[in-house]
């Protein structure tokens, strides 16, 4: 195996998911990646496809992490293909005893905390960079996103560069390559940042918004009920989410029509 | 509308798409990029500022950005989450928005300002992802199809004929994205030219301001729960951010800074 086959099926990792499906998940993606370390194992395109056919079957972990499973299972077709006794449910065990694990570490790591923390540093962005003035563009519009880039990027792809050469190299040692990654460690300090910078969120747009909110000094009563349908919407949400997670967009669209409603009539 | 700012949306869509569903996860797909690339590609004022709703123009795609991140981050596990399409959200937000104002802000009065249209492509966006989100598991039962006709050419030895369904699933899910945000731009946009204009009564100053007060209050709730109640000993970290926070903008409001 060359660097070029490593980095070939690297970018090839790319598109994991394009034929996602639930009864394989990334089983043909998986076999769509491979097929360098195949065409250089196997000459006879008969025998190459069999070896492909093996992986196109399910198969699911996270894809920033595939490339660890896709080294180590170059790494045992290469020695099959060179004629050391290892049959099919070897690799298949090899592969499963990986991938699960990863899946079960990385989900929770890069969906649950590092993507949320990303956004939110766009949205910081916000306040931080500089308001454009009345005859300059915004560029705020094409900083923030490259904020949201920026922090997912620099940990995702570090992952993703070395993956398979590492999964290569530390195949026969597949406790010691997960240990070696620390993606429980790194989540709990993306959880502990996110919640940190929320708060600051909050802070940062409840005070210029507390300020706003009576220009003309009526008193604090004046601020209280002109903030009111924002504290008593956030309110209502955490409550409401509880109840029904992952349905915010449900929660928006009922609370606008309410708030319509409610105002056309008082 | 132009066919080249459709192009736009199109070609935008269909590649956040490939982000989101393909496998790429660079974050391409995350609403407030999607948003923010939507409005720099369609908002002229990057180029010429100064117009009478150039300011906007650009404050729209943030704004539509922000409320869709915050609303759509889902910190369930995959398998755990609504089938939503965040990817296309933001750009549909984001060009609805931006194609709304500078259509019909003259049906407007000023004094509603640029929320009204902040408004109009948040609720574009939100309701783009919830039919975007039916169309992507119609997409998987293509799927299933595809990849068992996969595993047969590669156990017949055809590996480049697997190859080129694989590539061919992957410009599906292109296309699949660009036609999506064209089409869901456009419904967006008549569905607002048609409504809005009845509306216009109704849609004075205090009331949408009214309206974007209540979303940013389910937003940020969304976002606690993101951020704060989902990890452990969320609540004592953001309150240290939050006292922070506060702390640097009473020593501002002291100095006088901004």
């Amino acid at each position: 195996m060359k660097n070029l086959d490593f980095a070939k099926m690297t970018s090839r990792s790319l598109y994991l998911q394009a034929l996602f499906a639930p009864e394989r998940q990334q089983g043909p993606g998986f076999a769509f990646a491979l097929v360098p370390a195949m065409q250089r194992l196997y000459a006879d395109a008969t025998e190459r496809g069999r070896a492909l056919a093996r992986h196109a079957g399910f198969f699911g972990t996270h894809p920033v992490l595939v490339g660890y499973v896709l080294g180590v299972v170059a790494r045992l077709e290469e020695r099959r293909a060179q004629g050391a006794p290892i049959d099919d449910q070897k690799i298949e065990e090899q592969k499963r005893a990986l991938a699960s694990p990863l899946a079960a570490l990385g989900d929770p790591l890069f969906w649950v905390t590092l993507r949320p923390l990303a956004g939110l540093m766009g949205i910081l962005g916000l306040a931080f960079f500089p308001l454009a003035s009345t005859v300059a563009p915004d560029q705020r519009v094409l900083l923030c996103p490259l904020l949201v880039l920026l922090t997912y990027n620099a940990v995702a792809l570090h992952y993703r560069a070395h993956g398979v050469p590492r999964g290569y190299a530390m195949a026969d040692e597949p406790g010691k390559l997960l240990h070696s990654l620390r993606l429980k460690p790194l989540k709990a300090i993306f959880e502990r940042v996110s919640a940190f910078l929320f708060g600051f969120l909050v802070v940062l747009t409840l005070g210029p918004m507390t300020e706003s909110a009576d220009p003309a000094g009526m008193g604090l009563a004046h601020t209280v009920s002109v903030l009111a349908p924002f504290a008593l919407a956030g309110i209502t949400t955490i409550l409401a989410l509880r109840r029904w997670p992952g349905r915010s967009v449900e929660l928006a669209l009922t609370a606008a029509l309410v708030a319509l409603v409610v105002s056309t009539r008082v | 509308m132009i066919f080249w700012e459709l192009l736009c949306v199109a070609l935008l869509g269909g590649l956040l798409a490939l982000d989101r569903s393909a496998g790429w996860n660079f974050m391409l797909g995350q609403p407030l990029v999607g948003a923010c690339l939507a409005g720099s590609l369609l908002a002229g004022a990057l180029l010429h500022p100064g117009s009478e709703w150039g300011l906007w123009a650009l404050r729209i795609p943030l704004g539509v950005g922000v409320l869709l991140q915050l609303l759509l981050t889902d910190p369930s596990l995959p398998a755990a989450q609504k089938p939503r399409d965040a990817a296309t959200a933001g750009v549909i937000g984001a060009s609805v928005g931006i194609l709304c104002l500078e259509r019909l802000h003259p049906s407007f009065s000023l004094l509603t300002g640029g929320i009204i249209w902040v408004l109009v492509g948040t609720l574009a966006g939100l309701l783009s992802s919830v039919a975007g989100g039916w169309m992507e598991a119609t997409m998987r039962a293509v799927n299933q199809d595809r990849a068992r006709r996969g595993e047969a050419l590669l156990l017949e030895g055809k590996v480049a004929a697997f190859e080129a369904l694989y590539w061919r699933g992957v410009g599906l899910l292109f296309l699949r994205g660009a036609t999506w945000s064209a089409a869901a731009t456009v419904a967006g946009v008549a569905a607002a030219a048609l409504l809005l204009p009845r509306a216009i009564r109704i849609l004075t100053g205090p009331h949408a301001g009214l309206l974007f007060a209540v979303i940013l209050g389910v937003a940020f709730g969304s976002g606690y729960h993101t951020h704060v109640r989902t990890p452990r000993h969320g609540f004592r970290w953001a309150a240290l951010g939050a006292l922070i926070a506060l702390g640097v903008f009473v020593q501002l409001k002291k100095g006088g800074g901004h």
